[in-house]
């Protein structure tokens, strides 16, 4: 069967009709009495006090600045081309004298 | 649309549970069981309905110390039921069985009939109704939890994209993305499983 655009919209319409008018499911009380069971078993509700639980509440939502942070500290080394140890080497072998553990760090 | 006197009596209900009134929640449970039943037999097949209502409440109860005393409780319990019921579809997406993806007989003659040029809406029998649910539930099976749940809030429940994006969780160019890109997939799925 082939479909042209105003036959699909067609067969769009008796979906849409046929999604709406799916059969509502229906509980007893004896559901709802399972549910009160379930939720009594978890026994009372407390605020979260101690650090760890804390921390699992709301360390997460650091998540996003501690990326942020983490990009623009990369830009900013690759920017100010911060490479010590290539600086290092580099120094070393242009100034070969005057390279020493004591000139390295600026003493 | 929840009147003042319903917030402010479903928040005087919350603050008795959270002060310890467990069996408070039952109050909310009744009161709210047929509008979460309805939201979650929406998504969710007819046999396990029951349970992921189940699910729902019990997320409520345990998120409840993070209910904002701002909203209705009735939007709020919303949200976790559309979500519940997303993390349903997800579980079953990894699990899932393709179906095969020919139709069956009494499909096809649902197809040829709803494109039928006489072919008038309010005439479908209960019969057509139950092919046309079969061929819908056949397509919605093979797309992705994420395309499933934004066509069926927006385009088969009629919700706006910022209602759709509010339920999620998403944005709403989010949602309108992803509302275009699985009416295409579903197309291509009815269509594909037809023209075979």
């Amino acid at each position: 069967m082939r479909f042209d655009k105003k036959n699909y919209a067609q067969l769009e319409n008796a979906l849409i009709k046929a999604y709406r008018e799916k059969e509502k499911p229906q509980v007893s009380e004896q559901w709802e009495m399972s549910v009160m069971q379930h939720i009594r078993s978890l026994g009372a509700l407390h605020f979260k006090t101690s650090p760890f639980e804390l921390f699992e509440q709301f360390g997460w939502r650091f998540a996003p600045a501690a990326c942020v942070v983490i990009v623009l500290l990369t830009f900013l080394m690759v920017k100010l081309d911060f490479a010590p140890e290539d600086e290092m080497a580099k120094f070393s072998i242009d100034h070969p004298i005057e390279a020493s553990y004591i000139e390295m760090p600026g003493l | 649309m929840p009147t003042h006197t319903t917030i402010i009596d479903d928040h005087d209900i919350v603050r008795r549970v959270i002060a310890g009134d467990i069996n408070a929640f039952g109050l909310l449970v009744r009161k709210y069981q047929g509008h979460i039943l309805a939201v979650v037999g929406n998504h969710i097949p007819y046999n396990q309905a029951e349970e992921v209502a189940h699910d729902v409440f019990v997320k409520a109860y345990q998120s409840l110390l993070t209910f904002r005393f701002k909203g209705g409780f009735k939007q709020w319990l919303s949200v976790i039921a559309v979500r519940t019921c997303y993390d349903y579809w997800r579980k079953e997406y990894r699990s899932r069985e393709i179906p095969m993806s020919s139709c069956s007989e009494e499909e096809q003659n649902f197809v040829e009939r709803a494109t039928a040029k006489q072919f008038i809406p309010a005439t479908f029998q209960e019969n057509t109704q139950k092919e046309a649910r079969e061929l819908l539930d056949r397509a919605l099976v093979k797309l992705s939890p994420e395309d499933r749940m934004v066509l069926e809030l927006v385009y088969f429940e009629g919700l706006s994209a910022k209602e759709a994006a509010g339920l999620l969780g998403w944005s709403v160019a989010n949602v309108k993305i992803r509302l275009f890109r699985s009416r295409k997939k579903l197309r291509k799925i009815i269509t594909g499983s037809l023209e075979d």
